[in-house]
């Protein structure tokens, strides 16, 4: 009976696909265009070469989204907890035992930067699976990830600083030094290098995110004109979006904690 | 012929060498990781699943070199769109450039990304609740060698609409 049931509904679906899929024409025109972008606002010019309002409104409802569920969640702790309670204490602990493991007990305090960076990044690259055209992954735009990547960037400096004091953390740079008779000279050869190392962690920690999730969503969009809307897109959005999503939030908040470690400790 | 179409040659010639050249380094990343996951699950028939896993996730991370020549290859074809109203011969050379960036820069990091995932898988094979640890070290490990191939994305998309 079950058997038969959804069979029919599969038949159903793919019949429902093949009408709409003659409706529709393949149109390639839009991709690799620069995103639309609003230049002006009350007759104001806006700096920084205009907005784009899709992943600023996007990025925003998430950002409500995970300030009301967590305020909902806490208003709501019990001792005996629920479903939902319990699905966030094990993205908590998880995080909280990723950054003991990673840093010691300094790292319970960037536990909170660290699980919030994920959880925004993980629900910006799954809100790109709706069916609605006027939602796209915030994390498509180079503005979102490049932020992203200067505030890590920041966050991992000054915590550089509070922990190990300016002048350590300026010698850091002159690493390796020279050794002589005890004495430890400062390698001025090392420090453009050092500094271009620091500037290339941010390059690609942002980059990495983007890359990934444009090249993702185009390759979905051209498949999908190919095909028709057929079936494929199904499985190309579970591999790409879901798939995909998670792991680059995972390696971004991972890659940010790792960062912080190491200008930390090193 | 016209310049306008001499571009889109060039440009067709940059999409078949991004992605027919980027296309190397991943795939032999990612055969060198499932045969190494062969061997671990003939020495730890037991702890396939957790084998699988390793192999799997370390092959989708492993591709996005690949992916990223693809992306390049995509845009260089769909180039005909959005072409500038005067183009010159800088134009082609920026097009073609553009094909073989991504298309070189992602060899070395999908091949890179590819050992890394070999010797994960190797690992959970030798003591499989090593698991969790490995994973996480991999995934590390293959987010930093792949940095090459977004700096060669990076300027490949300079190429393509900054200029």
């Amino acid at each position: 009976m079950s058997k038969k049931l959804i069979l029919g509904a599969v038949a159903f679906i793919i019949i429902i696909q093949l009408i709409i899929a003659l409706q529709i024409k393949p149109d390639m025109s839009a991709i690799g265009t620069p995103p639309h972008k609003v230049k002006e606002i009350f007759g104001r010019s806006i700096p920084f070469n205009g907005v784009n309002v899709t992943t600023v409104t996007v990025s925003w409802g998430i950002m409500f989204f995970l300030i009301v569920v967590s305020i909902i969640i806490n208003t709501r702790l019990r001792q005996v907890p629920g479903r939902t309670q319990m699905i966030f204490e094990i993205v908590i602990e998880f995080f909280d035992k990723l950054c003991r493991d990673t840093m010691g007990d300094k790292g319970h305090i960037f536990m909170p930067y660290v699980a919030t960076l994920f959880l925004f990044i993980l629900c910006s690259n799954w809100i790109g699976i709706l069916p609605f055209s006027f939602i796209e992954e915030p994390t498509r735009d180079l503005n979102t990830t490049l932020g992203l990547g200067i505030i890590a960037f920041f966050v991992a400096h000054i915590a550089a600083i509070c922990y190990k004091g300016i002048f350590r953390y300026i010698a850091d740079y002159f690493e390796p030094m020279f050794e002589i008779k005890g004495v430890k000279i400062p390698n001025v050869l090392f420090f453009p290098i050092n500094a271009i190392g620091e500037l290339g962690k941010l390059v690609s920690h942002s980059f990495r995110l983007y890359g990934n999730i444009l090249g993702g969503a185009i390759i979905i969009q051209v498949i999908s004109n190919l095909t028709r809307y057929m079936i494929l897109p199904i499985g190309l959005n579970l591999f790409f979006g879901l798939f995909v999503g998670a792991v680059q939030a995972f390696v971004f908040a991972m890659l940010a904690l790792t960062y912080i470690a190491v200008l930390v400790e090193g | 012929m016209d310049t306008q179409s001499l571009v889109l040659v060039y440009a067709y010639l940059g999409a078949g060498f991004s992605i027919g050249l980027g296309a190397i380094g991943p795939a032999y990343g990612i055969g060198l990781a499932a045969s190494k996951a062969c061997q671990a699950v003939t020495r730890q028939p037991h702890a396939s699943g957790s084998i699988m896993k390793t192999m799997l996730v370390g092959q989708a991370v492993s591709e996005s070199p690949a992916i990223f020549a693809l992306l390049i290859a995509i845009f260089l074809t769909f180039k005909i769109y959005n072409l500038p109203d005067e183009v010159s011969i800088i134009h082609m050379a920026m097009l073609l450039a553009a094909g073989l960036c991504a298309g070189l820069g992602s060899l070395g990091p999908g091949v890179g990304s590819g050992v890394a995932n070999a010797s994960a898988c190797e690992g959970v094979g030798r003591d499989p609740e090593l698991e969790a640890p490995l994973l996480r070290t991999m995934l590390i490990g293959q987010a930093v060698s792949q940095s090459t191939s977004v700096y060669a994305l990076v300027i490949s998309m300079c190429l393509l609409f900054v200029i």
